[in-house]
């Protein structure tokens, strides 16, 4: 396995043998396809992170995020889902689809 | 290495978040002409509602396009959330000014993304908004012509009545 891009807590790797991408988060590897990255980078994307400094909007500070028609669910922290949205967009800019690189938390 | 990525989706991510911005915008013109009709049908004005229920699904049917080409290009299209839609409007002039600058802030829209996708040497998607393009010059003229008609009548006496009776010289 190739990897794509690294940030702080996770890796995302290319397979060499089938069509997926890894996603090591930590607790467990997420097996994702090209659409599945496409569809966590929009939920990753769409958090509003203001919201965790709001102890209105998002009391606690974490977000539940779930994968991959809810095979997969994680409880993601403020840091945590600032480095997700650091690595779902370095690692589309490094696969060539995307222009955007970001620097979170670095 | 298999370049997975670029065998899965054939145009840029910017341009898919940019196009699914305008799958939005094309949903809230839909609610906006529903609106509009709305309005039409409360005030007595009812070859104009028509003429806004048609326009409703003109703006449904350009979102689809967008959203189709998403699912072509293998991007992931995201099914718009449409709120804030102004019911209230002071006259039938109104209405159609208000369209008209909303179709402006349409052809803005795509023009912006046509030179974001140039931007992108991202051919795919500047070709594709060739159609809209177009549809914008065709759609502003409309309205412009329909104000220009509103401008020569004038909404004095039976003004109001006959323009609503010639908007249907727009509706073929
Ligand atoms: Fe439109
Ligand atoms: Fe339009």
């Amino acid at each position: 396995m190739k990897v794509v891009y690294k940030s702080e807590f996770y890796t995302l790797y290319q397979s060499k043998k089938d069509r997926y991408h890894y996603l090591d988060m930590g607790q467990k590897t997420v097996r994702l396809s090209f659409c599945q990255l496409l569809a966590l980078r929009h939920k990753v994307l769409s958090i509003p992170i203001e919201n965790h400094f709001d102890s209105y909007s998002n009391q606690h500070g974490f977000e539940v995020l779930m994968l991959c028609n809810k095979e997969h669910l994680f409880v993601l922290n403020t840091l945590e889902v600032l480095d997700l949205k650091n690595l779902v967009e370095n690692s589309l800019s490094a696969m060539g689809v995307s222009s955007k690189s970001v620097l979170l938390l670095q | 290495m298999k370049d997975i990525a670029r065998q899965n989706m054939s145009i840029k991510v910017e341009s898919m978040d940019l196009l699914n911005g305008q799958i939005k915008m094309e949903a809230h013109a839909s609610a906006i002409y529903l609106a509009m009709a709305s309005w039409c049908e409360q005030n007595g004005f009812f070859t104009s509602a028509k003429f806004f229920y048609k326009q409703t699904e003109e703006e449904r049917g350009h979102m689809m396009k967008i959203f189709q080409f998403l699912v072509d290009v293998g991007g992931n299209p995201i099914s718009p959330e449409v709120k804030n839609i102004n019911h209230d409007y002071s006259s039938i002039v109104d209405v159609f000014e208000t369209t008209l600058e909303h179709e402006v802030a349409v052809t803005k829209s795509i023009h912006n993304i046509v030179l974001k996708a140039r931007e992108l040497g991202d051919i795919t998607t500047e070709r594709f908004l060739d159609w809209f393009v177009l549809e914008q010059v065709e759609e502003e003229n409309t309205i412009r012509d329909i104000l220009d008609m509103i401008e020569v009548t004038g909404t004095e006496g039976v003004g109001l009545q006959m323009i609503d009776n010639k908007v249907n010289d727009w509706m073929e």
